[in-house]
């Protein structure tokens, strides 16, 4: 309310609506990871608001990433585990 | 000359000159005094112009110079101006000099009588009169006590036997300490002479209406002229009763209906169904919201509780001898692009892992942002000031803020037996109320003594705070699954009774000074996802399952007020029977009943067996019906309430039922043949609904977000 910057979400949004061209060219099956990539943004919204960037992308393609790390080690655990049995 | 103890019940102007109270002694007597009161205001600004008003005075009022401190600007020299209250000299003179600067010009006279005897509406005083002059006042109690002797009002219910929306009522049931009987509107001499046999016999304080403003009262005016028969609805019989029109008004971006109203002299009117929060905190909640802030019964209860605060902080500042600027002059001062984007956020909002969770607790701070503001001393004169004497807003609060937490402890040791606990609780929901709009006033444009930086401070600390809160909780192994602005949702495995958080909510009070409280411990949570896209988290929307079996529901169809009654009914049925599970585990098992609940509904439906009110659906008309570009349902509706000649306006709450057929809605007041019923689309809705809360379970087998040993 009465806010004067734009916020995270709105930024997410309105970036995902730049890129509806993009999208609309990949495969249908691409489709889905591409709106993975930004739901796993989305779910650092706060974080990236806290950063108080400039720009924001980067700080965006950082929470990409950081999801990204997290599935890597989560299914790297599970494969020790795996092997250990 | 006579003496008397009572309570302050009522005042307002004298048409001619001073101030009428009401007073209602401890021997029962409902006791009419006048007094003469002056009222004092300034002006400040360029000599030569303050030297021409002072001219123009000269003969009409008492003047003097005086140096008064201005919040924003400092100490200033004045022209002090003293009337009479009745006075309109104020209007000319602003007329005549609109480039001075004024102060305290439009205070409400009650405030100003409040901060000049220090006499509280509603509370105890003793009085010496001479006649109906009041000659000597003092006050026997403090608005800030946590008990107070009760005031004994006599109430008058009337209310109507239809909704006068659907149709003309041909009754009104009457109800008081008496008893009640029912009375025919027809014929209207029978009702307005046996009405008026009843006032006068009963002579209440109160009358509590419903649909009293816009119909009954006015009605009622325009009967008792037609027969020519006195009505004394005021008890101060020397007034007519003030009618109010009602209009359509844009706030925080949505367009809201003001109602008409009728207000009384000596005597309140208060219509239920025009009270705003009236049925948080019934009346008693509304004295204690009077009673604090000396906001008048009649108007408090119509308007909403940002009168209140702004009423509060006029108080503190006469008795401070701060000025009250009649029109704010403060403009945002500039920031740098770095510095807007860092001050510009609200309170922390998480997102939080989606899914259910089992034995998880919600902890919330208590009233954390007036806490904030007192603790912090958040006021516009203070920021940025080291060692800054307590600022207005802090000085205002910080009585609300301690009678608040005090009756919440009071609260937490009594019985709920006991028969003094509802009307705490309605107290403490009013003050919370008062509490939870005065962080907004800090950014309020219009708000008197508002600045953005101060508000833009309350939310930057509390986002700190709540994230040392997390930091605190992280370092005792708790996992934190949600926060929203003053909440947290932590759980740690193995810790499920109230006594194992203890530990926790101490050290996080130790880290943040601000009390924090265990809210309640869920057998299990549900973070719902966005509907869009089920891998996003959305903020707002969970349902849950306290350990007391009490279930707890936000952004879901039970919530949203546009939801007919029979969906959130079958919706909460539904949650209800999962909520009987002890333990997450065993909440599969209950699934199947819920499955059972949904289809025997749909049955229900088909057969015709739900009432059609319960379909009623309500939303507000966002704007005028011929503004919408294509109908929404909302709009239909209008529409056709149009199209027989009433009148609506945006803002209006506007209710209607879906139908087969072209027209797909009927507004609710045009009367419905329940065939006509949109079954499919009522399904729908329903299906809609329980999925929400069905499509978590079973539940899928969840990676955890961390591995245990992640945690090292």
């Amino acid at each position: 309310m009465g806010r004067t910057v734009t916020t995270i979400t709105q930024y997410l949004n309105e970036t995902e609506a730049m890129l509806a061209a993009f999208r609309r060219s990949l495969r249908r099956s691409d489709q889905y990871i591409f709106d993975g990539i930004f739901a796993s943004a989305r779910k650092h919204i706060t974080a990236i608001s806290q950063s108080d960037a400039l720009l924001p992308f980067e700080t965006v393609l950082l929470a990409v990433l950081l999801e990204q790390a997290k599935d890597l080690t989560a299914l790297q655990h599970e494969l020790e585990q795996l092997r250990r049995e | 000359m006579n003496e008397a103890t009572g309570w302050l019940f009522d005042l307002y102007l004298h048409p001619e000159r001073g101030i009428v109270l009401w007073f209602i002694t401890d021997e029962g007597v409902r006791l009419r005094l006048r007094m003469d009161f002056n009222m004092t205001f300034f002006a400040a600004g360029d000599f030569s112009r303050l030297r021409a008003a002072w001219v123009f005075l000269r003969e009409r009022a008492q003047l003097a110079r005086v140096r008064r401190r201005d919040l924003f600007l400092g100490e200033r020299d004045l022209l002090s101006i003293t009337v009479d209250s009745t006075s309109n000299l104020f209007r000319e003179l602003q007329t005549t000099f609109p480039n001075l600067d004024y102060y305290d010009a439009d205070i409400p006279i009650s405030l100003r009588f409040i901060a000049c005897t220090g006499v509280n509406l509603l509370g105890r005083c003793r009085l010496s009169y001479n006649g109906e002059w009041l000659l000597t006042i003092e006050p026997l109690s403090s608005p800030w006590a946590v008990q107070h002797d009760p005031l004994p009002l006599r109430i008058m219910r009337l209310s109507l036997d239809v909704d006068p929306a659907f149709r003309e009522p041909n009754q009104i049931k009457v109800q008081s300490e008496r008893g009640a009987y029912l009375l025919n509107l027809n014929p209207r001499r029978a009702l307005i002479i046996s009405l008026q046999a009843d006032i006068q016999c009963l002579d209440p304080d109160l009358i509590l209406t419903s649909h009293g403003d816009d119909w009954l009262i006015p009605n009622l005016m325009a009967w008792s002229a037609e027969t020519g028969l006195r009505l004394d609805l005021n008890r101060d019989r020397t007034l007519e009763v003030q009618t109010k029109k009602a209009n359509s008004y844009f706030t925080y971006g949505q367009i809201v209906y003001r109602r008409a109203q009728s207000h009384l002299f000596g005597r309140w009117h208060i219509d239920r169904k025009n009270a705003m929060l009236f049925s948080e905190y019934e009346l008693q909640g509304l004295l204690e919201q009077s009673r604090v802030t000396g906001v008048g019964v009649q108007e408090m209860a119509r308007k909403s509780p940002g009168v209140g605060i702004t009423a509060l902080q006029m108080v503190t500042a006469l008795r401070n001898e701060v000025m009250i600027p009649f029109t704010k002059q403060q403009a945002e001062k500039t920031k740098t692009l770095v510095n807007l984007i860092r001050a510009d956020k609200g309170g922390l909002i998480y997102q939080p892992i989606i899914g259910v969770h089992p034995d998880v607790a919600q902890i919330d701070f208590a009233s954390m942002y007036p806490s904030i503001i007192v603790k912090h001393n958040i006021s516009p004169e203070t920021l940025g000031v080291v060692n800054a004497p307590m600022g207005l807003i802090p000085l205002a609060l910080q009585p609300l803020l301690e009678k608040r937490l005090a009756i919440k402890d009071l609260l937490r040791q009594m019985n709920e037996r006991d028969c003094q606990y509802k009307e705490m609780k309605e107290r403490s929901a009013a003050l919370k109320w008062l509490l939870v709009v005065c962080f907004g006033y800090l950014g309020y444009k219009n708000a008197r003594f508002g600045r953005i930086e101060s508000h833009e401070a309350v939310t930057a600390i509390s986002r700190e705070l709540i994230l040392q809160a997390k930091e605190v909780a992280e370092n005792m192994g708790f996992t934190v699954l949600h926060m929203y602005v003053d909440s947290l949702f932590v759980q740690r495995e193995g810790t499920r009774e109230r006594m194992d958080f203890e530990p926790l909510l101490e050290a996080i009070y130790r880290q943040t000074k601000i009390p924090i409280a265990l809210d309640g411990i869920y057998r299990w949570v549900c973070f719902l996802p966005s509907k869009r896209d089920k891998r996003i988290p959305v903020p707002n929307r969970y349902f849950g399952v306290f350990q007391s079996g009490e279930v707890k529901y936000r952004g879901i169809a039970a919530r949203r007020r546009d939801t007919p009654y029979w969906v959130k009914k079958i919706q909460l049925q539904v949650l209800e029977c999962l909520a009987q599970a002890k333990t997450l585990t065993e909440v599969s098992s209950y699934i199947p009943d819920a499955h059972a609940i949904l289809a025997q509904a749909k049955r229900d439906l088909r057969n015709a067996q739900i009432a059609p009110e319960d379909l009623v659906v309500t939303q507000s008309l966002s704007r005028e019906v011929e503004r919408y570009k294509t109908p929404s349902p909302v709009a239909r509706a209008a529409g056709q309430l149009q199209a027989v000649g009433r009148s609506v306006s945006p803002g209006q709450f506007i209710r209607f039922v879906y139908i087969r057929g072209k027209e797909r809605v009927r507004a609710w007041e045009l009367g419905l043949d329940p065939r006509m019923v949109d079954i499919k689309r009522y399904i729908e809705l329903l299906e809609r609904a329980c999925e929400e809360i069905l499509d978590c379970f079973p539940i899928k087998v969840q990676q955890p977000e961390y591995p245990s040993s992640w945690l090292m």
